[in-house]
Order: C-alpha cells, then sequence, then structure tokens
C-alpha cells in the first residue's frame, strides 16, 4: 500500500517505485482508428501509443520521426493521424469517450471499480455527498499536468482541506492499477 | 496485440513467406480504403528472428516486459543487489527485432576513411587482437524515463529501469580499426548491425560516435558477456560497448564499422537521442542546436533494501547501492533518512574497472518505528551532484533523479 506515496518537492514529483498498469493491446475506438492502427501498429504494438500521453505539438514531432524511421504514411494521412492521436492521447485534455460504444461491453468497468472500492459511498458523479462530485473535481483540475498523480496520491493516503473540513479516509487496498483508471476516469468527467 | 499468443508463436514463418506478405502489406497500404481488419499485421516471429519466448525463458522472473514488439525489459533495482549485473538480470532493448546470426559465419567489415578495407571472423579476431575484460556501464538514453513529469513519449523504463553492468569480453576498438588504418581527415565511427524491422522500410539504427571515444581503451568489440558468451538478445555474436554513453551507441549484431569525416547523418542521430543544452518547457518540441546524447550524467540507486522492506526497531539495516557516472569518477555518496533535509556521507569500495559502479553502503538504524525512506545521491569528480529530478526533456533522456526507496520499521 505504500509504494503509492508521492512526495512532492518544487513541482517535481519522486515517486516511490511503482509499475505502470499493463497498458490496453489496442487503440481506442473513434475517428481515424482504422488508419491510425493501419499506420501506426505495424514495426511495433499498440501500447507504444496507449502508454503514451502528449501534447499535440509533441505528436506532430512523433509522426514525423515515424515517418523517418520508415511509417508508410501518405502525407494527406498526417492530420487525419495527428487529430485522431491528439483527441484520445492528449496530455493537456482528457480524451472524449471511445466513439463506437456498440462494441464496448455491457456495464461501464470504472462504475464497477466506484462500487467495489467503495467510493460511491462518499461521491457521486454530478452531486456533492461527502465528498465533492467527480464532474467538480475534473473541473477544478482541467489542464493542470500533475493533477493525475497528485490525486492517485491522495486516493491512497486520504486527506482533508481542499474541498472542506470534512476528511477523505486513507483508501490503502485499491491496486494501483485502479487508482490510475479511477484517476483517468474522474478526470475524465464533464 | 495477445501476450501469450505473440510469445509462444513458433518460428515456422520462411523467409519467404514473410516477405510475401511484407508486399502484401504494402499493397493493403497503397489501396487506399483502409480498415480496421485490414491493418498490417506483421508475423509475431519472422524467420531468422529469436522469438521472446526464447529470451524471456532466460531472463529472471522479475524483469518486467515494457513492451513485446519489439522486445524491451527491465529488472527493479533491488533486483541488482550484485557487483556485476548476471545475465538474467541485464535490461532488454530492442529497436527491431531480435536477430538469429550464426558465429560461424559472421564476420566484421571495417571500411570507410580507412586506408584497407578490412574483415574478420570471430576467430580471427581472438586470434589477432589481445582479449580483454572489463566490467562497464550500460545504460539506455531513455533509462529512468517514468520520473520525468509530464512523463515523455518512449520506454516507461523505471527509475532505476533500462542499465546494467555486467563483465564484458571483447578487443580493443582501436586495436581493429588500427588494423584498417584510420585515414586522417576521419574523426568518427558508426556501428550497423543484423537486426531488421518487420517491414523492408524500417530504418536501421545507426549512431557514430568520435573517434576519441571509439580509441578508447575501455571501447570495445564485444564477444563474451560476464566471461561467457554473448547471449543472442545482447548481440550475439559481436556487438560494441561504448562504455557510460547513452546505450544506443553500442551496436548489437555488430557486422559493420564505417570511419567517417563527420558525424553519421540519420534519423537516429538527427532526431532521437537528442536532448536540449537547456530544459525546455513540458511539451515544447526540441531546439534545433540540441546536443548528441553521449555520457550519462552521475546517477545511483538503492539496491538494498528493496521497496517496502519490513524491519525492526532496533535492527540496523544496511543500506547499499550503486553509483555511476558517464566519463569521470564518482566523488562521493551521501544518504539521507529525512526526505534530505540531512545527508551522511556513505562508504564507498574502492575503485575497479574505470567505467563500472562503484557500491556504496551506509548502516542505519532507525530511531522511530513508521515508514522510513532512504534517499541516495552521487557527486562525481567534477563536482556534479545529482538533482533531485532530472532536467525535462522531449524525449525524456538522463533521467538521474535522487533514488528514493520507502521501507517500513515495526515496533
Ligand atoms: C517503420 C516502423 C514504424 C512505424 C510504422 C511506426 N513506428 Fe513508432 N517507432 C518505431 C521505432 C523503431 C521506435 C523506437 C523503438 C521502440 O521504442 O520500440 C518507435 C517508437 C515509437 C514511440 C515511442 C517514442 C519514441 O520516440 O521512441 C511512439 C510513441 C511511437 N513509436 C508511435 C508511433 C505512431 C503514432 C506511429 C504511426 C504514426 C508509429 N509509431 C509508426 C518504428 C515505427
Ligand atoms: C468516507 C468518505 C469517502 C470515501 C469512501 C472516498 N472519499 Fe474521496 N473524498 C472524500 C472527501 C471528504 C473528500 C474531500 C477531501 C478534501 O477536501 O481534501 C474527498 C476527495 C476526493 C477527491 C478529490 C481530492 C482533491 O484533493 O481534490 C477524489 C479524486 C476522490 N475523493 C476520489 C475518491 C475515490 C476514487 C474513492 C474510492 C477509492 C474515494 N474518493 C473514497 C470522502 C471519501
Amino acid at each position: 500500500m505504500l509504494a503509492g506515496v508521492l512526495l512532492f518537492l518544487g513541482s517535481t514529483v519522486i515517486a516511490l517505485a511503482q509499475d505502470d498498469p499493463v497498458p490496453p493491446k489496442t487503440l481506442t475506438p473513434g475517428k481515424g482508428v482504422e488508419l491510425t492502427t493501419a499506420r501506426c501498429v505495424i514495426c511495433h504494438d499498440a501500447t507504444h501509443i496507449t502508454r503514451t500521453k502528449l501534447s499535440r505539438g509533441e505528436w506532430e514531432f512523433n509522426i514525423k520521426n515515424m515517418i523517418e524511421r520508415g511509417a508508410p504514411i501518405a502525407p494527406n494521412e498526417i492530420a487525419p493521424i495527428l487529430e485522431y492521436l491528439a483527441t484520445y492521447y492528449n496530455r493537456d485534455a482528457a480524451a472524449p469517450a471511445p466513439v463506437p460504444a456498440a462494441t464496448a461491453s455491457a456495464g461501464d468497468p470504472v462504475t464497477g471499480l466506484l462500487t467495489t472500492h467503495a467510493c460511491t459511498a462518499c461521491h457521486q458523479t454530478d452531486k456533492r455527498v461527502v465528498g465533492p462530485s467527480f464532474r467538480e473535481v475534473a473541473a477544478k483540475y482541467a489542464g493542470n499536468s500533475s493533477a493525475a498523480a497528485m490525486l492517485a496520491g491522495k486516493i491512497r493516503q486520504g486527506g482533508s482541506g481542499v474541498w472542506g473540513a470534512a476528511p477523505m479516509p486513507p483508501n490503502a487496498g485499491v491496486p494501483d492499477a485502479d487508482v490510475r483508471r479511477l484517476v483517468d476516469w474522474i478526470l475524465g468527467q464533464k | 496485440m495477445n501476450k501469450n499468443k505473440y510469445l509462444n508463436c513458433s518460428l515456422d514463418v520462411s523467409r519467404r513467406n514473410f516477405l510475401t506478405r511484407v508486399a502484401a502489406t504494402g499493397a493493403a497500404l497503397s489501396a487506399g480504403k483502409v480498415l480496421a481488419q485490414e491493418a498490417p499485421k506483421p508475423p509475431a516471429d519472422p524467420a531468422g528472428t529469436v522469438a521472446n519466448s526464447t529470451v524471456m525463458g532466460e531472463k529472471h522472473a522479475g524483469m518486467v516486459v515494457h513492451s513485446e514488439r519489439p522486445l524491451t525489459a527491465s529488472v527493479p533495482a533491488e533486483l541488482h543487489h550484485f557487483a556485476a549485473t548476471p545475465n538474467d538480470r541485464m535490461f532488454v532493448r530492442n529497436n527491431l527485432l531480435t536477430p538469429d546470426i550464426d558465429a560461424a559465419q559472421h564476420r566484421l567489415t571495417v571500411k570507410g576513411s580507412v586506408h584497407k578495407e578490412v574483415s574478420f571472423s570471430l576467430d580471427e579476431l581472438r586470434k589477432n587482437f589481445p582479449v580483454v575484460r572489463t566490467q562497464a556501464m550500460l545504460e539506455c538514453a531513455g533509462a529512468g524515463r517514468t520520473g520525468f513529469v509530464p512523463r515523455p513519449s518512449g520506454t516507461p523504463w523505471s527509475v532505476t529501469g533500462g542499465m546494467g553492468c555486467p563483465v564484458w569480453n571483447g578487443v580493443r576498438l582501436r586495436d581493429v580499426l588500427r588494423a584498417a588504418g584510420v585515414q586522417n581527415h576521419a574523426g568518427y565511427v558508426a556501428g550497423q548491425g543484423g537486426d531488421f524491422g518487420v517491414i523492408a522500410t524500417a530504418a536501421p539504427v545507426i549512431r557514430s560516435i568520435p573517434l576519441d571515444k571509439a580509441m578508447e581503451p575501455h571501447t570495445l568489440v564485444v564477444f563474451g558477456m560476464n566471461d561467457g558468451p554473448l547471449p543472442k538478445i545482447h548481440g550475439h555474436p559481436l556487438r560494441l560497448l561504448v562504455p557510460g554513453w547513452a546505450g544506443s551507441a553500442s551496436t548489437k549484431w555488430l557486422h559493420t564499422l564505417t570511419v567517417l569525416d563527420a558525424p553519421f547523418k540519420g534519423t537516429y542521430m538527427d532526431t532521437s537521442y537528442r536532448i536540449p543544452r537547456d530544459a525546455v518547457k513540458p511539451g515544447e518540441k526540441m531546439p534545433p542546436d540540441a546536443l548528441v546524447t553521449e555520457a550519462w550524467p552521475v546517477k545511483s540507486m538503492i539496491t538494498y533494501p528493496a521497496q517496502n522492506a519490513v524491519f525492526k526497531l532496533g535492527q540496523s539495516v544496511l543500506v547499499e547501492g550503486r553509483a555511476w557516472v558517464g566519463e569521470g569518477a564518482i566523488a562521493k555518496v551521501e544518504l539521507s533518512f529525512d526526505e534530505g533535509v540531512t545527508w551522511q556521507t556513505a562508504q564507498i569500495n574502492s575503485a575497479t574497472d574505470k567505467y563500472a559502479w562503484r557500491i556504496f553502503s551506509v548502516e542505519f538504524k532507525p530511531a522511530k518505528p513508521g515508514f522510513t525512506t532512504a534517499l541516495a545521491r552521487a557527486t562525481d569528480d567534477r563536482g556534479n551532484t545529482q538533482p533531485m529530478a532530472a532536467k525535462w526533456n522531449p524525449l525524456g533522456y538522463f533521467w538521474n533523479g535522487v533514488h528514493r526507496v520507502g521501507f517500513v520499521v515495526e515496533a
């Protein structure tokens, strides 16, 4: 449980050893996913993209870099691939919901986690209960690139004073991978 | 991609079959209309390559795989608690596939700005030149990348991942170059290896180093690791060792050395493996005058205790680790048990080989129960000290922030 404790030093974080969650093996469904998969999931697996969140400018650099490395991408394909990557794998903006929801399995897995880990006892998406609503949380940290790491630490350790006097108790037993998914999901609420 | 499916895939794909599939891929690509099902699916283990399952079968169970294609993997800090890194804990970093090369047929050719082009079999290398042995650091330029906030793209090595310090056996690169006779106007050497990508357009990974470094007596053409054969994944039958420098210079599966008058021009010199002179704002582009990554800055890691180890109050803990610097020497290592408020100087073992890591230790007797942390920071002989966090840079190279490990002291 202590592996997730984060220390803040100025603007940087020294995290204790912690493994990244296993990144998805396929790209998020959405406009441009077919072209991006066809052009980008050749030399390497999709995890090179799914483990990554970059600014639009960095994705632009990355695509140019991949073309130099031999990616078979026609000039008119650069814009739609960039648009896809900058929409679904953007460090500065939360990803919209995946598009063909039809293929997604029934029952949102993250909603399941909120119940399993009893977050719903104190939180709702759109209403303040004991703790803030997840929409309020997402709005407060919109555009804050270090929020995810901070919130992961806060969920583990608990704390008070940001939203009021009521404390959030430590959520010690929640696996790191779940904390990350929860944080990503919470920050994506609109 | 299904991990097990990939790992268990047989090698039963003929080279011709592979090439046919590559051609089919090209046709699908030029067809214009693209469907998800048409995504080129390369054969998982093309002919002439070593399967991931074979590579990982020889690795320590604690090794974490970061990518299956191309294969990248590394062990956590506590598994480095050895004088020299054993083969099964040495990190894996491919850019392309793992080629399966027949040592008996293999030759090393030296060409370019030389007086005469020469080539050697493995036996000839051993017979013609003094065989040397040295322990030396090899560290991927992106090692420790996960320390950077926000995270740049690239292999998500843990803060201590992507490096190791085994013993290398080989001959000096300078002896091999001198056999060809380096011309006066030459200034660089580029190594080329026998690895290849899943499609024919994949650019070969070629890096050049300045001749000064090539002529340094610890820069080797390696054929052995830890006094045994060089494992396939680490470059069998031949590789370069450019000790202390960004790992990509240490070309694996080496077959050609080209002596050049100017640095090699190619994507792996000009676009990748570059670092800005000064820190840039996260998300900003690589400045045009960015430097080629060469020697690693001073760095250290704690190898004992492991993260989350448990001790009893009153017990003393011999906190131990490793410290190194790409060029130069370690002058001092300090540890802090109060999150960097106070530091105490560690004992360091006497220097061994020039590019080997140094082993440091401090005996620590916790005064209070609870969660305790140890921080290590090294200083080199030029007065450079590890920062708390390395300067952010677009490709996430040279993370050398202070390493921090937490453990539990029970009352
Ligand atoms: C011709 C082969 C090839 C194709 C096609 C390709 N890449 Fe890469 N890519 C590479 C190589 C080689 C690397 C470096 C080795 C590694 O990290 O696996 C890499 C690395 C990456 C990385 C890690 C960051 C880095 O700079 O090393 C990302 C992210 C990435 N690729 C994204 C993409 C995207 C997006 C596309 C499609 C636009 C793409 N790749 C298509 C060869 C390719
Ligand atoms: C017993 C009640 C309780 C439970 C259970 C609980 N929380 Fe909280 N949570 C709170 C309170 C109260 C706050 C406001 C804390 C503050 O003001 O600093 C909060 C704050 C938060 C915040 C915002 C933190 C900040 O600093 O802005 C997030 C995100 C959050 N909780 C997520 C979760 C998740 C995920 C879970 C389940 C793993 C969870 N909470 C379980 C009560 C709870």
